[in-house]
């Protein structure tokens, strides 16, 4: 395991943020950190890059633990914590230098991580003439400064158009596929699971569950399906109080709905016996449904 | 570690607030030199008058020694309050504008970061003074010319025009122990807060009332002046006494050291504690 979350707690005041949350992510993993806005996502992250201290257990980072040893454990790390913030009456050049300056690193790094980053030819402008979008492939190019084995992305897409997001996900291949590990939080399920292999959920500052995302969504069992029928009100309504659907969305004037796969068969049989005249029915699998399947309605992202 | 400074002083010479105190200085210290010049000779006899009973004087007393020597009253308000302008901002700006977000979360200790930014604040504070004394003492020998010091407190001293200089140097080098004293004051605040107007508020807020404290004549107070730290900031003046006060100048600097010690200590603790929610 390249990273280990060991028992970890943080609270601010009466409120609880993380509560004895613990984790393991493999070496080479795409890992997934999901959970809904509040749920203590960025917290964790913040405690496992020394930015906030626990209350109580300890954060490990190929075995060295980032409370009590900060310089070795985060020296195989890059992050972007957030939005990506620099000096902005820098250049983004000059604001690297600072940091490979940090870091130890030759300067001849920076043109590669800037290149990596598609900034090649902006690198002598200020950070101030930046895009939102720019200004964050930049805050990932500094996170690969320093070479790191294991990257850590807090809501890397936030703020971008579906073009940039498309760059970043696929930047996150791409260094995937150079084996570094990735651990990206998001609250966009659709995203993660187009690039993690694994996953963890998180609600509350308390883990939901771990593991593979292929071997959770086949054990779950959860999927979504699409039905289009004649009358959508009233099956929205009707939906709503059956206690084996998890969830129902109206979306394109087509019903969403979230049930287990052996619950598809009673779908029909329901809305037909309530005279509501089916044109189509699509199944889908997802990571939001899983989500959903495991925290309810209430927190829906 | 050097890197580390490098790194502080172009975020210091990148901000335009830092400037805020060399335009100050470049604009009025050229027409604090043309007052001094134009006004010369009323200044000469109000200073003089005051020597006519027991001396003859022949000329004039006034040159760019005792300009700067008055000028040097600055010291009290003026120059700690553009120090302040720099050292309010060195750890909170960083804080309020997220730039913790990259810079902590890398191998570098917040104490070594800690350290270069306050290296970086002494370097300006230093700067500032020497700009000072640049105008007044080097561009101010062109304007008003050179010659003995004359300097009139508890009695008169006459320092001639080489001696004049060493003790320019000395007044210099102690105002800037005592102006880091005062950074490293607004450093400590800085470090508790993520906004740069607080600590320079907190800062000039304790300075004044210092001054207000070791100036009011009540037994209270005069029994509590020695641990004020203001009370040490006429150190400089030292630096223009005859003979000149050793003791009392390595025990003043060595409190306001101390101090500077006391409150980094405070700085340190506070930062490495902190949680980075910015």
């Amino acid at each position: 395991m390249i990273l280990e979350i060991k028992n970890l707690s943080k609270s601010f005041g009466t409120r609880k943020a993380v509560e004895n949350l613990s984790l393991e992510i493999p070496e080479g993993s795409v890992f997934g950190f999901l959970g809904p806005n509040g749920s203590g996502k960025s917290t964790t992250i913040r405690m496992m890059t020394d930015l906030i201290r626990p209350d109580e257990g300890e954060v490990f980072i190929q075995g060295k633990s980032v409370q009590k040893n900060h310089h070795k454990a985060l020296g195989s790390v890059g992050a972007l914590i957030e939005k990506a913030d620099f000096y902005k009456h820098l250049s983004a050049k000059t604001n690297l230098e600072m940091l490979a300056r940090m870091d130890g690193i030759d300067f001849s790094r920076i043109n590669y991580v800037l290149d990596k980053t598609g900034l090649k030819n902006r690198g002598e402008d200020k950070v101030k003439t930046y895009s939102q979008g720019m200004k964050q492939r930049l805050g990932i190019a500094q996170a690969l400064l320093s070479n790191p084995k294991l990257l850590i992305l807090d809501e890397p897409t936030n703020g971008l158009d579906p073009q940039g997001m498309k760059d970043v996900r696929d930047l996150i291949k791409d260094l995937s596929s150079e084996g570094i590990t990735i651990f990206i939080s998001s609250h966009l399920l659709d995203e993660v699971q187009k690039i993690c292999s694994h996953v963890a959920m998180i609600r509350l500052g308390k883990l939901i569950m771990t593991g593979e995302v292929n071997d959770l969504l086949t054990e779950a069992g959860v999927i979504t399906t699409e039905v289009s029928v004649s009358q959508l009100d009233k099956a929205y309504a009707l939906l709503q109080s059956i206690d084996w659907v998890y969830q129902t969305q109206i979306v394109d004037e087509t019903l969403r709905v979230s049930l287990k796969k052996n619950h598809i068969s009673d779908l029909v049989q329901l809305l037909v016996q309530n005279e509501i005249q089916i044109s189509a029915v699509i199944p889908r699998t997802s990571l939001e449904d899983l989500y959903l399947s495991k925290v309810g309605m209430e927190n829906i992202l | 570690m050097l890197g580390l400074i490098y790194n502080e002083l172009l975020v210091i010479t990148g901000r335009w607030r830092s400037y805020i105190g060399f335009i100050g200085i470049s604009i009025l210290m050229p027409l604090i030199l043309w007052g001094f010049s134009a006004g010369e000779d009323s200044i000469n006899s109000e200073y003089t008058s005051q020597l006519s009973g027991s001396f003859m004087m022949v000329g004039s007393i006034f040159n760019s020694m005792l300009a700067t020597y008055i000028i040097m009253n600055a010291f009290w308000i003026h120059i700690p309050f553009l120090v302040t302008l720099a050292a309010g901002d060195s750890v909170a700006a960083d804080g309020a504008s997220g730039i913790f977000r990259i810079t902590l979360i890398r191998s570098t200790s917040r104490l070594k970061i800690l350290v270069s930014k306050l290296i970086a604040t002494y370097i300006y504070t230093a700067s500032l003074l020497i700009f000072c004394a640049f105008w007044s003492l080097g561009i101010g020998s062109l304007v008003l010319g050179v010659g003995d010091l004359i300097v009139i407190d508890k009695g008169i001293l006459v320092l001639e025009q080489g001696e004049a200089w060493l003790r320019m140097v000395l007044g210099f080098s102690l105002a800037i122990i005592v102006m880091w004293m005062v950074a490293t004051l607004c450093f400590m605040f800085s470090a508790m807060t993520n906004n740069s107007v607080g600590p320079i508020i907190g800062t000039m807020f304790l300075i004044i009332i210092g001054y207000m404290i070791t100036a009011i004549p009540l037994d209270f107070f005069e029994d509590i002046e020695p641990f004020i730290f203001v009370s040490y900031f006429d150190v400089w003046l030292d630096a223009f006494k005859d003979p000149i006060p050793w003791k009392s100048i390595i025990k003043k600097t060595s409190i306001l050291i101390l101090h500077s010690i006391v409150f980094f200590k405070i700085a340190t603790v506070v930062f490495i504690k902190k949680d980075i929610k910015t």
